[in-house]
This record gives structure tokens, C-alpha cells and sequence, in this order.
């Protein structure tokens, strides 16, 4: 059984508010200074921390998260350096999970069977690829077994139930649920564009891994209508923007108010 | 040419953010069943013929062939296009679809502005919503294009993230394809992106090489032993080579922009001497221009059309299998060779091109009369006014645009001055 699907069920009595997943970008605005950030998330205790390798051509994101990636750019990260920075920071804060979520292209240069294993060793429980389509995912679904880190997937609104149907019974530790169309941090309504709750219900039918929802949640009311229909609440862009804006403070103030079990 | 499964050897493929499946699925089907309906061929090369004019000539080029004494040289003018460029060819087929599949509107991404200019033309003419995207770089460097796409009704948004130019335009259509699909259409412009644009984008562009095919047994009895293209994405060249690609006799040269010297950020070379890498990057899998780390890197070429970070799975296929030869040419020699067309055939060619006919020229030289080669010429040079007039170090280019602005604005005073005395008047 996956490491991260017992830690969510553990901590998530479906009744509850949602969990947090919390996204960062590595290197952003500095290495340093990403680093510095992650630590006060962990340390108020989220329960899942999603950081990003950046990549200069970002095509799921938008605007807040594609300039964040170019500024951490200027700073050179380096995939490996990232890992090992990434598996201090999970050893010191073992009750929260680390899951790295980047575009292909880095991880393919650096060797995608190689990433699993060293993400594996450094603690990590899980990664996120969102260009890279199922179908083409063979060799790193296998490494993904062979070493024990979860290969999380993403469900998308209108997405025919032929596909959920697919990836959702090859879904290991959380599907990403994705509650809506476009790019990341485009302003959403949960509940007026579609119908969210029977959309998580026919990806329920398919699978019992937790449930992740995610793109456009800015508001505690956002995530408190997830109770009862979602393990966990992805907060991104609405995070990075009040980071901009008054940096860990402000920040960490957002976390506060979205998920009361962190306040 | 035909993909297994939409890969050419490792290169092609489908990797683009889960949102856009089932549009990347409407389009592989309506390719498909389109491609095989008699109806839709027929109207495809109605449109054109009726409205990009062709069959395009085949013209042979005596004074250039007897001042390099070499092959018989030729040209392939797809200049003579509407818009003046082979992207006509694409966006026709593709606008066809877009009606096919009941879309409203269509996105594209665009360097220079030709692709943005043709598909301005084409939605303008079947009435469809037109979104253009471009790097605001290029925004500035190409205003007179940016100028018609408006005129013609397209929304033009420059693009100001990253390196700001044509492969920021292609990140950010993606991003709108992404919230836009239900009703939207992304028309990319060259053989590239994620299945089945490369190949659905060569069919279309395929009807270059196949009027050579019937235009050259015509004209000289045989096939032309070698063809010249200029490769940026890799359409025109992939149009003019794939229906050759089985006869084995007939030799393919792809050249891509060897700009200003062979440091990172000073060409586009990334097939030749191992200056790219494979890697995946906006919806395919293919060589980039890359560093240690996976980020892209920037180009540079004195044409916009050839400045991309990427290329086709298929050229890239074709250069890896040592079917397409690849070669380059610098700023500096493709001006040369600009000027030579100029001079000798009275034809002005587009910067891309002139890189076609910078090596072509190089190597007819060393063949035999009795040879006959065929060079893409993909587009006119009108466009490039601005920037030759410059490398040609003309004395009156500036002295003239500085005199054309003053009378501008002077007429804006003029205009000004009438407008308020048209108001004092009325109160
Ligand atoms: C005249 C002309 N030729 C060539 C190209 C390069 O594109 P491709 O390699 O897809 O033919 C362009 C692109 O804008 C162009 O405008």
C-alpha cells in the first residue's frame, strides 16, 4: 500500500476539512529563500507540501506561477541539488509529506528512472508530471513500483468517463482533481461551473486513492466546500500571489484561514 | 509521412497537459475521417487554388545557373502564395477543419507574423473569432505585420514572458487551447506540437513537393537530384521532401540558421554538430536547444521565421535515419545570397528562404550541368524591408523613415488642429 494514501487516510476522516497541499516553487524568489518558506509551511504543520521544479516553458500554469518559475530560474537550480534540499527538509518534519511536481523536460534530462530512485531515497512520496500523459508512462509507472513513490495523476472536468475509468484504477496515493479548465490561478467557483460534487463522485467509483482537488481555490469557503467530497485542498497560485505580497507572513496568514486545523 | 502512433523513431508524440485530451482526440479523428473524404480534398484544393493561387511555379533560374556553373537551379515559388509565404498552405487545410469540426474560433502563435498574418486572412474569410499570440519582442521588431493581423479582426497579445518571443507566443496559445477548447481551435503554424499536428501540418503542406514531382518531370524529363529547404519548424521543408522521401535517388537538404556565431543564444542550429539534445518540450518529444538542466535556451537568426527553439519530430527523424542531410547558414552569407536572387533573377526572396539558397548556391557550384536542383523558395521579402535595408547598410532607409515620421506626426497636428477647430465651431 502506498506510503501517502495511509498517511492521508490516517489523518482524514472523511467528515473533516479537507487536508492541505500546499504548492511552492523551488528557488523562488531565491533558492534560499523557497527553502525558508517550505520550512514555515512544514512547521505549521501541512500535511502535504508540493514543490515545483521550475522549467522555462511552463504550458499548464499561469501567470503568477510562469513568472515565478522564470525569476527562480536566474538562480540556476539544479534537479539534484533540489532533492537533497528537499530530503533534509522531510527528514526534519516527518509528519508532512513532499511531493516534487515538474514538466518533463527537466526530469527527462536528468533521467526519469534515475529521479524516481533518488526521490525515493530522499524521503519524497510522490511526483506529478503533468505533461506527461499516461499512455507514455511506462517506464516511470515501473520505477514507480520498484521504488515505492507514488506517481500521482491528474482527473480533468469533461474528461470522458472511458479515460477516468483509466486512470483512475492506475492511480497510487492521490489523484489529482483538476475543478476546472485553463491553467493554473485563473479565479473559479467551485460549485457554478460545474458540478463538482458528481464529478469527484464518478472518479470515486473508480478508485479508492485519496482524493486531491485543485486549481483556482483562493478562499476558506472553497475549501470548506470540499468537506465530505475531497481528502485534500491544493493551494497555489492564491498562495504564491499573498507570498508576493507580504511574503511568509502574509502567507503563512492564508494557510491560517483557509485550513482551520493549521491556525 | 506516416507515424506509428504518432511517434517518428523517439521523436513526436502527445505531451500535453491532461485538459487538452480529448480536443487532441477530436482532432486526430476529424484528420482522419477528413483526409479520406473525397469532399473535403476537393474543396481543400479548390481553396487553394482559388485563393492562394496555386499550383505555384516551378521557375528555372538560367542566370543564376550560368553564373555558378554548376546544376540547373530552380525554384519553387512559394512566395507567389496569398500572404506571400507557404504558412497559406496550412492554415488553409486547418481552417477547413475548424469548420469541419464546428469550432468558432481560432488561437495561433507567430514569430515573425507571417502564420499569424495567414490565419488573420483565413478566419477573416470564413468568419471565425481570431486570437493571435506573440512575443512582445517581436511585436516590436514586426509592427507592420501585427498592424494587418488587426486590421484583418484578430486580437493580437504580445507576449511578454520569458524570452518574449515565438516560443513564449506557442507556451501561452497552449495556455489559452487549455480553457478554450470547447470552442477554439489551436492552428499551429509549422510540423510541430503534440500529434497529430506534424503530420496533419505536413499533409497539408505536402502539396509543395507533389506539384514539384509532376512540374519536374515536365519541365526536365526527371526528378531534380537534390532539394533545398530552409528548416525553422520544419514545414516547408517537410512539404517540399515528404513526397520524394521514397525515391532514394533524390537527395534533401535541411538548413537551419547558423545567425551570428556558434555560442548558445546566437543561432537556431539544433540538428547539426550535436548543438541540441533530445528532449520534450511544448507537446512533443524532438531535439532543443537546451542546457545541462532542461531549460530552453534562446536563438537567434537574422529571420524571425527560423529563431525556434525546437524543430519538427519528423525533421529531426529524418536528419537522426541520415535521409535529410542538415546544413546551416549565417546571417552574413544568407544576405549574400539574398542579394544574388535579387540581382540576377529579379526575384526578392524571404530572409528564410535566402538560407536555402545560401548553401544551394554553395554546393550547385560543384555539381554537373546535366544535374537539376529544386530550392524552396517559402517566402517573399518584402517583410524583411526593414531589417536588410539595415544589413545592407542603405544611406537613405534612415534619413527617409525619419522624414516619413516628422510628416506623420505633422499630419496628426494637422488632424488635431482641424478636430479642434471643428469643435470650437460647433460650440
Ligand atoms: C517565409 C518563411 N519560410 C520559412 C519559415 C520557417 O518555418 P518552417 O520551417 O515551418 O517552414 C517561415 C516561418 O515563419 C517563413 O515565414
Amino acid at each position: 500500500m502506498s506510503q501517502l494514501a495511509n498517511f492521508i487516510n490516517a489523518k482524514q476522516p472523511l467528515t473533516s476539512q479537507p487536508l492541505a497541499m500546499t504548492h511552492v516553487i523551488y528557488g523562488y524568489p531565491s533558492i534560499e529563500a523557497s527553502l525558508e518558506w517550505m520550512q514555515a509551511l512544514l512547521e505549521m504543520g501541512v500535511e502535504t507540501l508540493e514543490v515545483q521544479f521550475p522549467f522555462s516553458d511552463p504550458v499548464a500554469d499561469g501567470p503568477s506561477i510562469v513568472q515565478a518559475c522564470h525569476k527562480a530560474l536566474e538562480s540556476e537550480p539544479k534537479i539534484q541539488q533540489c532533492l537533497t534540499d528537499l530530503g533534509r527538509l522531510g527528514r526534519d518534519y516527518p509528519n508532512s509529506k513532499i511531493l516534487l511536481m515538474s514538466y518533463l523536460n527537466p526530469v527527462y534530462r536528468f533521467g526519469i528512472t534515475k529521479l524516481v530512485k533518488e526521490a525515493a531515497e530522499q524521503g519524497l512520496t510522490g511526483l506529478i508530471l503533468p505533461d506527461l500523459p499516461i499512455e507514455h508512462a511506462a517506464e516511470y509507472q515501473d520505477a514507480c513500483v520498484e521504488h515505492n513513490l507514488d506517481a500521482i495523476w491528474l482527473i480533468t472536468p469533461n474528461m470522458p468517463t472511458e479515460r477516468i475509468k483509466q486512470i483512475a484504477t492506475q492511480a497510487t496515493g492521490m489523484l489529482y482533481c483538476v475543478s476546472r479548465s485553463g491553467v493554473t490561478g485563473q479565479k473559479s467557483s467551485l460549485q457554478t461551473e460545474f458540478d463538482l460534487a458528481a464529478y469527484l463522485a464518478e472518479i470515486r467509483q473508480h478508485t479508492d486513492v485519496p482524493l486531491a482537488v485543485g486549481f483556482g481555490i483562493r478562499s476558506p469557503q472553497q475549501v470548506a466546500e470540499l468537506t465530505g467530497l475531497a481528502d485534500i485542498a491544493i493551494v497555489g497560485s492564491a498562495l504564491l500571489d499573498a507570498h508576493n505580497q507580504g511574503g511568509i507572513a502574509t502567507g503563512k496568514a492564508m494557510v491560517a484561514n483557509l485550513f482551520p486545523q493549521l491556525a | 509521412m506516416k507515424s506509428e502512433n504518432g511517434f517518428y523513431g523517439q521523436y513526436g508524440g502527445s505531451y500535453i497537459p491532461e485538459i487538452l485530451y480529448s480536443s487532441q482526440q477530436q482532432i486526430l479523428t476529424t484528420f482522419e475521417e477528413a483526409k479520406n473524404d473525397p469532399s473535403f480534398v476537393a474543396e481543400l484544393h479548390k481553396q487553394w487554388q482559388q485563393y492562394s493561387g496555386r499550383p505555384t511555379p516551378l521557375t528555372h533560374c538560367e542566370n543564376l545557373t550560368q553564373h555558378l556553373g554548376g546544376a540547373q537551379v530552380y525554384l519553387k515559388r512559394e512566395d507567389l502564395n496569398h500572404s506571400g509565404a507557404h504558412k497559406m498552405n496550412n492554415v488553409i487545410g486547418q481552417g477547413l477543419l475548424v469548420k469541419r469540426m464546428g469550432k468558432k474560433r481560432v488561437i495561433a502563435e507567430t514569430g515573425a507574423g507571417q502564420h499569424g498574418i495567414a490565419t488573420a486572412l483565413v478566419a477573416s474569410r470564413l468568419g471565425l473569432e481570431c486570437t493571435i499570440y506573440m512575443g512582445a519582442k517581436d511585436v516590436a521588431r514586426q509592427y507592420p505585420n501585427v498592424f494587418w493581423m488587426r486590421q484583418l479582426g484578430a486580437t493580437v497579445v504580445p507576449v511578454k514572458t520569458g524570452s518574449q518571443t515565438l516560443r513564449d507566443a506557442l507556451d501561452e496559445a497552449l495556455r489559452d487551447w487549455s480553457s478554450s477548447y470547447e470552442d477554439s481551435h489551436y492552428l499551429i503554424g509549422t510540423a510541430c506540437g503534440c500529434a497529430p499536428f506534424p503530420e496533419m501540418v505536413t499533409y497539408f503542406q505536402s502539396v509543395i513537393g507533389q506539384e514539384v514531382q509532376r512540374q519536374s518531370l515536365a519541365q526536365f524529363d526527371q526528378l531534380p537530384d537534390r532539394l533545398y529547404a530552409c528548416v525553422g519548424g520544419g514545414s516547408n521543408a517537410l512539404g517540399l521532401f515528404t513526397p520524394f522521401l521514397e525515391d532514394k535517388e533524390v537527395e534533401m537538404v535541411g538548413v537551419e540558421a547558423a545567425g551570428r556565431g556558434m555560442d548558445m543564444g546566437d543561432h537556431s542550429i539544433r540538428l547539426s554538430h550535436n548543438l541540441g539534445q533530445a528532449g520534450i518540450a511544448q507537446g512533443f518529444a524532438s531535439v532543443f536547444l537546451q542546457d545541462d538542466q532542461g531549460q530552453l535556451q534562446e536563438t537567434h537568426s537574422i529571420a524571425a521565421g527560423l529563431d525556434y527553439v525546437g524543430v519538427s519530430p519528423i525533421v529531426a527523424h529524418l536528419a537522426e535515419t541520415q535521409r535529410v542531410r542538415m546544413s546551416y547558414a549565417n546571417d552574413e552569407e544568407v544576405l549574400a545570397a539574398c542579394s544574388l536572387l535579387l540581382q540576377k533573377e529579379g526575384i526578392i526572396p524571404a530572409l528564410e528562404s535566402s538560407h536555402a539558397l545560401a548553401v544551394a548556391f554553395k554546393e550547385a557550384a560543384d555539381m554537373r550541368p546535366d544535374q537539376h536542383i529544386v530550392i524552396n523558395l517559402s517566402g517573399r521579402g518584402d517583410k524583411d524591408i526593414f531589417n536588410v535595408a539595415k544589413a545592407f547598410d542603405d544611406k537613405e532607409f534612415a534619413p527617409f523613415l525619419e522624414e516619413y515620421l516628422k510628416n506623420y506626426h505633422e499630419q496628426d497636428t494637422v488632424q488635431d488642429l482641424s478636430e479642434s477647430l471643428s469643435q470650437e465651431t460647433h460650440a
